[in-house]
């Protein structure tokens, strides 16, 4: 074979190689026309789902299924696509898996679940609606609708997400960057729950936990109303609150109660014994 | 649960789905919701121009009314009902967020110059006929908070002057001035946008 | 009658209030004319507005959660699809947590007078209570069992969640036990019924599709 064909056979090789491609590898292309606001389900137990916002009215999915032991389930009715990964007798987290990258209109409302796979939303403006198990779960450049996020162990990520918020996770770390709107809701059990944005909007941002740390940070100018509370934790805050009445006896480790600039925005912070931690952002 | 559907039973009346309702049927209040849904939505998204705020209060508004199910006689139309409350969980969302439930009466200052402009040869610059329910759609959510609301109670939603003085607290003169200078500015905005489309081509 | 007097009293005249004098006016004059058109076009258009458009499914999903928590629904749940995941589940396992402020709450009713919301209530005489147990081990052997036949690693991950879910209602049970009346207590209860309730539908549901 000459030097310059068994070059372009390897590039081929290589080329095919970002798509984990085997012999038994299927990849396939649906195509959806929908009307405004589609309702878009997808339901896959082992692999990733990257859904990002495309052209209007229309749902564009590729899919690559690892094994002939799992099929896709396709449906469409009216303004909705569901799709599910049918696991076949003796699937496997292996065989079972399937990629998904996914293009649906901005004002799409998507509902994933994943047990395992990473799945990543951005750029969209309807509900966006996750559960996973230990997937890691991003959601990036979202406004104007709902986001409800679901987890057991996977670690969530939240940038740029403007709306109404409700993050669940038991051990899983749960990370805001620039997250505001009218609710931001994270219950935890044992994952830290970290903030960094500005309480914006007028919101109300109410953070538990049962042993995960939380630590929120805020702007000097940040303007809100704070209510912290651990029961065996620690309570810290570089702020200088203007004190106010809480509905709990205050004990200055444990707890905190006042509020800062003109209190536009609800902040509870509640841990049973987490640490939790109101830091200044430093410029 | 599955999503909002439409109702099961076509033969499935209003007057049942209240009874049954009363009586906690899932169903029934599902029947309610469907029937009565878009047409509170598309109020609560009129006034407030906001998607996330009109499902908020489309939700909340629908829960007031399925609270108190239980008191309906009937004495009036059971969409009335459930209308007023839309109206009023909008108005005390209005209120509570500090916006203007109905602009404050102005001077006669404006109105003594009024806005029809007698030009001899002037063109017939008239919209009939050229206006769709998009374009229409569009210049109401760009109207401001107080004259939209005015225009929405009024003219999209069939409320009388009386009764809108009742809900917003204005006199029945206040309505009836603020629809009017809400539909001339409705009716520049439909000129500009008009204006604008051309331009464009 | 000119264009300003006819522009002023055009309120009245749109409700159907109309003098002969303002009717020639209109007949007269193209650009009033043109303005009562437009108006009246405005007007009638408007009416198309009354039920554009539809609320999202989330609006009834979420609507029919708060009725069954309230007690307005009273009927058996349905058979959950992926979407009920995250909206169709809570009414069930809120009950236990709802039966336990219901009990403590019998407790504040007990409480001698003089006693401010704030305090403990733990030494106030007060009837035998039995607080709402956490959902029993049989709960936990379903979803045990539920999951028994995935990887490993995974049912090993199900127990240790489990085991956090419970330790986080027991502290919470006690915390609501000992302060009856704050509210911080009572959220973390139902926060630590949520997170079991959670649980228990990712293990279900997934067990249904396709294992």
């Amino acid at each position: 074979m000459s030097s310059r064909k068994c070059a372009t056979n390897i590039a081929v090789v290589l080329m095919f190689a970002g798509l984990a491609f085997s012999a038994d590898t299927v990849r396939k292309d649906l195509h959806f026309k929908v009307g405004k606001k589609p309702m878009i389900s997808i339901n896959n137990p082992y692999g990733p789902m990257v859904v990002k916002a495309g052209a209007p009215h229309q749902v564009l999915i590729t899919a690559i299924l690892h094994s002939d032991k799992v099929e896709l389930d396709q449906s469409k009715s009216r303004n909705r696509v569901d799709i599910v990964s049918h696991l076949l007798p003796g699937a496997d987290q292996n065989t079972g898996m399937v990629e998904y990258e996914i293009l649906v209109p901005p004002d799409a409302n998507v509902t994933l679940h994943s047990d395992t796979g990473r799945i990543s939303a951005e750029k969209l403006h309807g509900d966006v609606i996750v559960a996973g198990n230990d997937g890691p779960i991003e959601v990036a450049d979202c406004a104007d609708g709902h986001v409800h996020v679901r987890t057991l162990n996977g670690p969530v990520s939240l940038n740029n997400v403007h709306g109404h918020v409700e993050i669940m996770s038991v051990g899983g770390d749960v990370i805001m960057h620039g997250v505001t709107g009218t609710m931001v809701a994270v219950n935890s059990n044992s994952g830290r729950i970290e903030y960094d944005g500005d309480f914006g909007e007028e919101g109300e941002y109410a953070f538990t936990s049962h042993t995960g740390n939380i630590e929120a940070v805020a702007p000097a100018y940040a303007s809100i109303e704070v209510l912290a509370r651990s029961t065996n934790g620690i309570v810290q805050s570089d702020f200088s609150l203007e004190p106010k009445h809480a509905p709990f006896i205050v004990k200055s480790a444990n707890s905190l109660s006042g509020t800062l600039g003109k209190a536009a925005s609800s902040v509870k912070l509640f841990s049973f014994s987490g640490r939790i931690r109101l830091k200044k952002r430093q410029n | 649960m599955t999503d909002a559907k439409r109702p099961h039973s076509s033969k499935l009346s209003e007057a049942e789905a209240i009874e049954r309702a009363k009586q906690g049927d899932a169903e029934a209040f599902e029947f309610l919701y469907n029937l009565h849904k878009r047409r509170v939505y598309s109020l609560c998204l009129r006034m407030t121009g906001n998607v996330a705020s009109a499902e908020d209060l489309t939700q909340e508004a629908f829960l007031q009314l399925f609270r108190k199910i239980g008191t309906f006689r009937g004495e009036s139309a059971f969409s009335t009902w459930l209308h007023r409350m839309a109206v009023n969980v909008v108005l005390m969302q209005l209120r509570k967020k500090g916006l203007p439930v109905v602009p404050i009466e102005e001077t006669t200052e404006g109105e003594e110059e009024g806005t029809v402009r007698k030009e001899p040869g002037a063109p017939d610059e008239r919209l009939a006929g050229s206006i769709d329910r998009l374009q229409i759609q569009r210049a109401v959510d760009e109207l401001p908070p107080g004259y939209r609301t005015i225009f929405v109670l009024h003219d999209v939603q069939g409320y009388e002057h009386n009764e809108i003085a009742e809900l917003v607290g204005c006199s029945i003169g206040n309505s009836k001035s603020q629809l009017h200078k809400a539909r001339i500015k409705l009716r520049e905005l439909l000129r500009i946008n008009r204006t604008e489309k051309a331009g464009r081509r | 009658m000119n264009c300003l007097q006819f522009e002023n009293a055009l309120p009245d005249y749109l409700e159907g209030a109309r003098t002969a004098e303002q009717q020639a006016h209109v007949e007269s004059c193209s650009v009033c004319s043109s303005l009562l058109a437009d108006l009246n076009l405005i007007s009638s258009q408007a009416f198309s507005l009354r039920e554009l458009e539809e609320p999202s499914p989330r609006v009834w999903n979420s609507l029919e959660i708060q009725l069954r928590q309230e007690g307005l629904i009273r009927q058996p749940l349905r058979r959950p699809t992926l979407h009920s995941l995250i909206f169709g589940w809570r009414m069930a396992w809120l009950v236990p947590a709802a039966a336990a402020l219901v009990i403590v709450a019998g407790i504040k009713l007990y409480q001698p007078a003089g006693v401010g919301d704030n305090q403990p209530v733990a030494k106030q005489v007060a009837p035998p209570v039995t607080p709402a147990q956490p959902a029993t081990s049989a709960e936990d052997r379903d979803i045990m069992k539920s999951v028994a036949s995935r990887p490993p690693a995974q049912v090993a991950a199900y127990r240790n969640d489990l085991e956090q879910a419970n330790a986080f209602i027991r502290d919470a049970q006690e915390a609501v036990r000992n302060n009856p009346n704050d509210v911080f207590s009572q959220q973390m209860l139902i926060n630590a019924y949520e997170q079991k309730q959670m649980i228990f539908r990712l293990a279900v549901d997934q067990s249904d599709d396709g294992q």
